[in-house]
């Protein structure tokens, strides 16, 4: 009875203002999406875009605590969750999130959203976060088999 | 879920001291949530939906049964785009539930105005085993009737809250639970 992933990834866009939440349906199953989304420390940073690499510091249950160097060379301390279908990463500046849903067709509907945060407020900066979604979704469908 | 204790309370189950502080410190949990995340902290905000979420959702299905789903959904986007008014976290709960029901009326009615020939398929009440489930009763009432009812009984809100949350004046909120339980009861004695 409670909603979807990506029903609840947008709650989470509602919520925060400046977010944008970007959808598309893969032809692949949900564990071969997550499979590439869910891998924090390979497809994960594959399809992100500026993300260069992550590396997993702790786990600790759904809990996870990372840390991102972008192309540029800046470094993000991450800390959030991560669970089947579902993963949401804040760090002082950054915030991303992500969500998959198998659609019971073979198909898998996925859902990211994210971007710079605002400080003192549940907000992001909108300008050019949705192009830069949108990148992520055509790079995720490209990466997964 | 603290407000299902809460309710518990409020149809005299016994509340135990120790389940009270839990209750206590869950609705604690909540309102600290709630400030952290109105302060920008999008975990907080995260650990917010999923600790609201089975409270929200109990609410949805008791007033919009099958379309409880969809209900919740909605009931959660509202809730959450509009945390950034809710003035006194502390009242974080009454609030919640107040939207919460709301939408789970408007939602019922919508669900009811696009299948009406669904009502002609309400199950006789002569059958000796669906008498026995509490949902086929429920589904006979209208959705405004089960929400004084998910108000009054099992979220054991007084008549004046239970109007304040439907918007309505006290007298109406008397009369519509007095209607509903009667509907219950003659459905439920079949």
């Amino acid at each position: 009875m409670t909603p979807s992933n990506v029903g609840r990834l947008r709650v989470m866009g509602a919520a925060i203002r400046g977010a944008h939440v970007v959808e598309g349906v893969l032809p692949s199953s949900f564990d071969e999406v997550w499979g590439v989304m869910g891998d924090l420390e390979g497809g994960f940073g594959d399809f992100q875009p500026d993300m260069r690499s992550l590396r997993v510091l702790r786990v600790d249950g759904d809990r996870v605590e990372a840390l991102a160097r972008s192309r540029y060379g800046l470094r993000a301390h991450f800390h959030g969750v991560l669970r089947p279908g579902w993963g949401w990463l804040q760090s002082r500046f950054l915030v991303v999130g992500m969500a998959a849903d198998a659609m019971g067709d073979g198909r898998t509907r996925v859902a990211l959203t994210g971007g710079v945060r605002v400080p003192g407020r549940p907000a992001l900066v909108p300008i050019g976060a949705r192009g830069e979604l949108e990148r992520a979704m055509r790079r995720l469908g490209e990466r997964v088999p | 879920m603290p407000p299902a204790d809460h309710a518990d309370r409020g149809v005299g189950r016994g509340v135990g001291l120790g389940a009270d502080r839990g209750v206590e410190r869950r609705v604690d949990r909540g309102v600290a949530l709630a400030r952290a995340a109105r302060r920008g902290d999008t975990l907080a905000l995260h650990d917010l939906l999923d600790h609201l979420t089975p409270y929200i959702a109990r609410i949805c299905r008791s007033i919009a049964l099958d379309d409880g789903p969809d209900a919740t959904q909605e009931a959660l986007v509202a809730v959450f785009t509009s945390l950034r008014s809710l003035r006194d976290p502390e009242a974080l709960y009454g609030w919640v539930r107040g939207i919460s029901v709301r939408e789970a009326v408007r939602v019922a009615k919508r669900a009811a105005r696009a299948r009406p020939a669904e009502l002609a398929d309400v199950p006789e009440r002569g059958d000796p085993q669906l008498a026995a489930d509490i949902d086929d009763v429920l589904s006979r009432l209208s959705p405004q009737h089960r929400a004084v009812l998910v108000l009054r009984d099992v979220e054991g809100l007084d008549e004046e809250s239970a109007a304040a949350v439907l918007g309505v004046p006290a007298g109406t909120a008397k009369s519509r639970l007095h209607r509903a339980r009667q509907s219950f009861r003659k459905a439920w004695n079949g």
